[in-house]
């Protein structure tokens, strides 16, 4: 039986690993052999060992693109997550109209980024932008500028564009979690005489930890990869000062169809993810064996 | 868990501290009611302008009030934006891929966690993989490898893709999924001497439909609204998906913002759609999903 059971184990496995092997191992291998190499789209290539990696070590856009990917992955993680775990909280307390509040705070998650993208290029408009007249109306008009066009403030007014959505997901995550909570346990520190702050601290949070992690692993998968909502709102400028590592990988590969840059350029995204993904799980696995 | 997240709290017993409590509870409700709206307003926003005409836009910006609101602009989108056959090419891409990618997700899923082969493990590990690798770091070999099959420009490359890309989460959901299901059945089906595709199909799957469900709402979602494949591995205007021909439109009528709403719109549909009917399934797939992996 054992022996039957093996053989179609394998039988069954054998699909999704020639699937996964095509789309995915395949082309990661290949791009990480050619990372190395001065190819061109016309006309093949040579291997040039580091060279790609000196050159990008020279180069202000990738400089640029790695700082913006790793604010992207500090700021546009940790205040979504924040602000959804308040939401979530303040929800789980409204026993009133719950379902139609919560189903209005999900809708966002069901849009895509290039949607997204596009309505809040519309709200960043210098002329007729829905936050400039905002500004103009409650009497700070000197604030109201061309936010997408403002190095100052392109990356930060397309994170918060993205951050929209994100907070729709980390407060969905949450509130699943909440439903874990043990009330009973929240009773009983509400009967020990624990005001609502320390409940929260001793009881409600810790209980969410698996949802924290949930939450945080998506969003930096999310952040790390985060392409469209720029291309759609600014196409990484101005003046290259909102592109992400995917996004500088994108134009690399398939404006200039430099592929040996390109793909040297997706290598080390791909192991910045991995260090900051591994970062937080190593972080992860201490605090659950000190805790 | 899934059937808890939207359920309301456990009426509150009425003494006088807790009636006091639910009371407090109303301006909260209130609060957060227009604290949705105005969260809402990017969403609202687009409904509105596509409702509104051109003429009117540029007249008035873009967030102006209007009387007057039609559909036409919907019209419009169809009769010469193309959004039919925007439309069409997505589910023609969303529907094949969502099926094979969680076929496959199911079988490698099932294969790792009821059958346990040798290396079972390891070999979920190496699929799940996938959920940490960029779609960056493909895109140059998968595009030269369309290219050099003639698939390149059609709509293959993202249904090939997507069903590949998507093993990983689907794995990792299914995995998950078989590991808190009673075995007992299977055993019961070995022992009748059924064979194990047949235990799979006819015992399990029927037991599977929760978490295939969430799972299927997930991947539509993610599919129907990717960019970056579509983007790179289409060129004709007529192989467009819906989401990278909201795009083109903007460069081919630079002004017409109603249009480009109306087809925002349209392009959203069936992601809400299935997201207030499936709702519950959609959380619980997110939450499945990593919870134990």
């Amino acid at each position: 039986m054992t022996i039957r059971r093996t053989w179609w184990a394998w039988g069954f496995l054998a699909a999704p690993l020639l699937a996964y092997g095509i789309a995915v191992v395949w082309p990661a291998l290949y791009s990480f052999a050619h990372g190395f190499t001065d190819w061109q789209a016309v006309g093949g290539g040579d291997f040039v060992g580091l060279a790609q990696f000196r050159r990008m070590a020279a180069d202000p856009s990738f400089a640029r693109a790695l700082v913006n990917t790793l604010i992207w992955t500090v700021v546009g993680v940790l205040v979504p997550t924040v602000v959804g775990l308040a939401l979530a909280l303040a929800l789980n307390r409204v026993t009133r109209f719950a379902k139609l509040i919560k189903s209005f705070f999900f809708l966002p998650l069901a849009l895509s980024l290039v949607v997204v993208g596009q309505v809040w290029f519309w709200i960043y408009r210098p002329e007729d932008g829905l936050l400039n007249l905002l500004l103009d109306a409650v009497g700070l008009g000197s604030l109201a500028h061309a936010w997408l066009s403002d190095p100052d403030t392109a990356l930060w007014a397309v994170m918060v564009a993205w951050g929209w959505q994100q907070v729709t997901l980390a407060m969905v995550i949450f509130l699943a979690g909440l439903t874990s909570v043990s009330r009973d346990l929240t009773e009983a520190a509400h009967m020990d005489g624990a005001g609502p702050w320390q409940r929260l601290r001793a009881v409600v949070l810790p209980a969410l930890r698996p949802s924290s992690v949930v939450v945080i692993s998506l969003s930096l998968i999310n952040a790390l990869k985060s392409f469209d909502i720029v291309y759609v709102m600014t196409g990484g400028g101005p003046f290259r000062q909102t592109e992400t590592l995917a996004v500088l990988a994108y134009r690399v590969s398939f404006k200039t169809y430099d592929f040996g840059y390109g793909s040297a350029v997706s290598i080390v995204l791909f192991v910045v993810s991995i260090v900051i993904i591994g970062m937080f799980f190593a972080w992860n696995a201490w605090r659950d064996r000190h805790a | 868990m899934p059937e808890t997240v939207l359920a309301t709290r456990p009426a509150i017993p009425a003494t006088t501290a807790a009636r006091e409590k639910g009371a407090s509870r109303v301006p909260l409700a209130a609060a957060l009611l227009g604290f949705a709206v105005v969260f809402l307003v990017p969403c609202l926003g687009v409904l509105y302008t596509s409702l509104k005409s051109d003429a009117d836009i540029a007249a008035n910006g873009l967030w102006a009030p209007s009387g007057s609101l039609s559909l036409d602009n919907y019209l419009q989108a169809f009769s010469v934006g193309g959004t039919g056959r925007y439309l069409l090419n997505s589910v023609l891409v969303t529907v094949p891929a969502t099926a094979v990618s969680v076929a496959l997700g199911t079988l490698a899923g099932y294969a790792i966690a009821a059958l346990r082969p040798r290396f079972g493990e390891l070999i979920g590990f190496f699929l799940l993989a996938g959920l940490f690798v960029p779609p960056q770091i493909l895109l140059i070999p998968l595009f030269q490898g369309f290219n050099a099959t003639g698939l390149y420009d059609t709509l293959w490359p993202m249904i090939v893709v997507h069903s590949g890309y998507g093993i990983s989460l689907c794995t990792l959901v299914m995995r998950n999924f078989f590991r808190s299901l009673p075995m007992e059945l299977r055993a019961a089906g070995l022992v009748d001497g059924a064979s194990e595709p047949r235990i799979l199909a006819s015992i399990v799957l029927p037991m599977t439909r929760p978490a295939l469900a969430a799972l299927a709402t997930l991947q539509f979602t993610f599919i129907w609204n990717d960019f970056l494949y579509p983007l790179v591995f289409t060129r004709s205007d007529t192989l467009r998906t819906v989401m990278v021909g909201i795009l083109q439109q903007q460069g081919q009528f630079s002004i017409a913002y109603g249009v480009q709403a109306a087809m925002a719109v349209l392009a959203s549909l069936p992601t809400v759609a299935i997201f207030i009917a499936f709702q519950k399934h959609f959380i619980a797939g997110l939450t499945a999903g990593a919870v134990k992996g």
